[in-house]
């Protein structure tokens, strides 16, 4: 096949679409369907800017942090990923999208978008993450502006208040 | 062509089935490039190089199994990622230079995506899981029109990036052998930056008896157009006690027994100088953590 007509769910929405089969996941994200939170950096699977969470296929609640750029698009047909829009709840952010707002872990901005998906993929594998695991975890995200302390720093804020919300319930 | 990042068109083929893979290898031999993760197939195709026809195996239910059984062995699917392969314990206790190998690989991303087998399929010589596959022992099974053979990771890596599969065929499984009692097995790798391919790597196992080895393999990468064997070295210590003097010389013999030559990631002097200091740590590794 040289396109594939495909339903692909993002952050809950259904599209259903056609994709030329040599076209990326990246590419039919943000250029066919225009939805540019998920960042191109390298397009050959060393950034991870154009990280994004598959939901399924993965144990309930631990969704699997892949890159956009190193996926055919044609084979996605019945999955569902979510991007960094899509983290908010009921418009409240995640509390690793706040933590690392509020530590100032974004600077240009650019891998923000990846490094809050794979921060929180994480903590959902991991609740209770070290700093050392959560470096390791990053390994595959490049930020070319905190030097990683206050990424890692947002990581571990967010992993203790998502515990502390954990208990009070 | 090989900054744009953007794949040249092709026919894309998504098999259902391993039997329906294999028909569309006979029909189209050479000219299809099978993928499972796409982490490598991919980078390949944004600098260019394509074949006219790409099979992805995604659709192919049942081939991300990891299975260990104590008197069988390891069992790894085609489609098992690195990361599944890394999350097993069996694999950990079991085959710890496997283990290490799977868990070191690409970025925790990449290794979401990538497979254990398409690591070895791709007999880069300084892919990790190969190293590790040809110090541990084991096999590849392939599923051609004729049926299913198995070949020994021994014979497997023909010369640089080709295997004894043949274009007809598809690689379904990676076998490794159950270990004996005693056995030690590690791995070791030299990269400027994790996610980088290795400057160096060594991969041992050894089967001991008390203090003596019986038997040793000793595997090394990125010094030769292919994963190598190291048989001096091997020799050395076949039926020796593992010493201080021992490992000197086995150290010594190393850099005699590999072909290394100046690339983007280090020199042909650099590995030389290295190999037989990485060959002696995974040694010791290896026999301390039995």
């Amino acid at each position: 096949m040289k396109t594939r007509a495909i339903t692909l769910t993002i952050n809950g929405e259904e599209y259903n679409i056609t994709v030329p089969a040599h076209h990326t996941l990246l590419q039919v994200i943000r250029d066919q369907l225009n939805l540019t939170d998920v960042k191109y950096g390298c397009g050959r699977g060393e950034c991870g800017a154009c990280t994004v969470l598959l939901d399924e296929g993965t144990k309930k609640g631990k969704r699997k942090a892949i890159l956009a750029c190193m996926v055919l698009a044609a084979t996605m047909d019945g999955k569902s990923i979510t991007t960094a829009a899509g983290l908010e709840k009921d418009g409240k952010l995640h509390p690793v999208q706040e933590a690392m707002g509020e530590v100032s872990a974004i600077q240009c901005g650019y891998c923000s978008p990846g490094v809050a998906l794979k921060g929180v993929s994480i903590l959902e594998k991991n609740p209770k993450a070290t700093e050392q695991e959560i470096r390791r975890e990053l390994e595959g995200n490049i930020c070319r502006c905190t030097g990683y302390v206050k990424i890692v720093e947002a990581m571990e804020l967010a992993r203790d208040r998502m515990a502390a919300a954990g208990k009070s319930k | 062509m090989s900054s744009s990042r953007i794949m040249p068109e092709f026919e894309l083929l998504l098999p259902q089935s391993v039997s329906e893979a294999v028909k569309l290898l006979a029909k189209y031999k050479n000219k299809v490039s099978v993928m499972s993760g796409g982490t490598d197939v991919i980078v390949s195709m944004t600098k260019g190089i394509v074949t006219p026809y790409v099979m992805s195996l995604a659709e192919i239910p049942k081939l991300d199994y990891v299975t260990y059984n104590a008197k069988t062995g390891l069992r790894i699917g085609a489609m098992a990622t690195l990361q599944q392969v890394a999350d097993t314990p069996e694999v950990r206790k079991n085959y710890p230079a496997l283990w290490k190998s799977a868990s070191i690989n690409g970025t925790p991303q990449t290794r979401n995506m990538g497979t254990v087998v398409g690591n070895i399929l791709r007999a880069s010589p300084s892919g990790d899981c190969c190293c590790a596959l040809l110090a541990t022992g084991g096999s590849v099974v392939l599923q051609g029109p004729n049926g299913k053979r198995e070949v020994s990771i021994d014979k497997f890596f023909v010369s640089y990036r080709v295997t004894a599969r043949k274009s007809v065929e598809l690689a379904i499984e990676v076998k490794l052998p159950p270990l004996p009692k005693g056995t030690c097995n590690a791995f070791a790798r030299m990269t400027r930056t994790t996610l980088d391919l290795c400057k160096i790597n060594a991969a041992v196992r050894l089967d001991m008896a008390g203090k003596t080895c019986k038997e040793a393999r000793l595997a090394i990468g990125a010094v030769a157009p292919v994963t190598l064997r190291l048989s001096k070295s091997e020799a050395l210590l076949r039926g020796s006690a593992i010493t201080d003097d021992l490992l000197q010389k086995v150290a010594a013999t190393v850099p005699t027994e590999i072909k290394p030559i100046d690339d983007v990631r280090s020199t042909a002097e650099y590995r030389r100088a290295v190999s037989g200091v990485l060959v002696r740590r995974v040694i010791e590794e290896a026999c301390q953590a039995r």
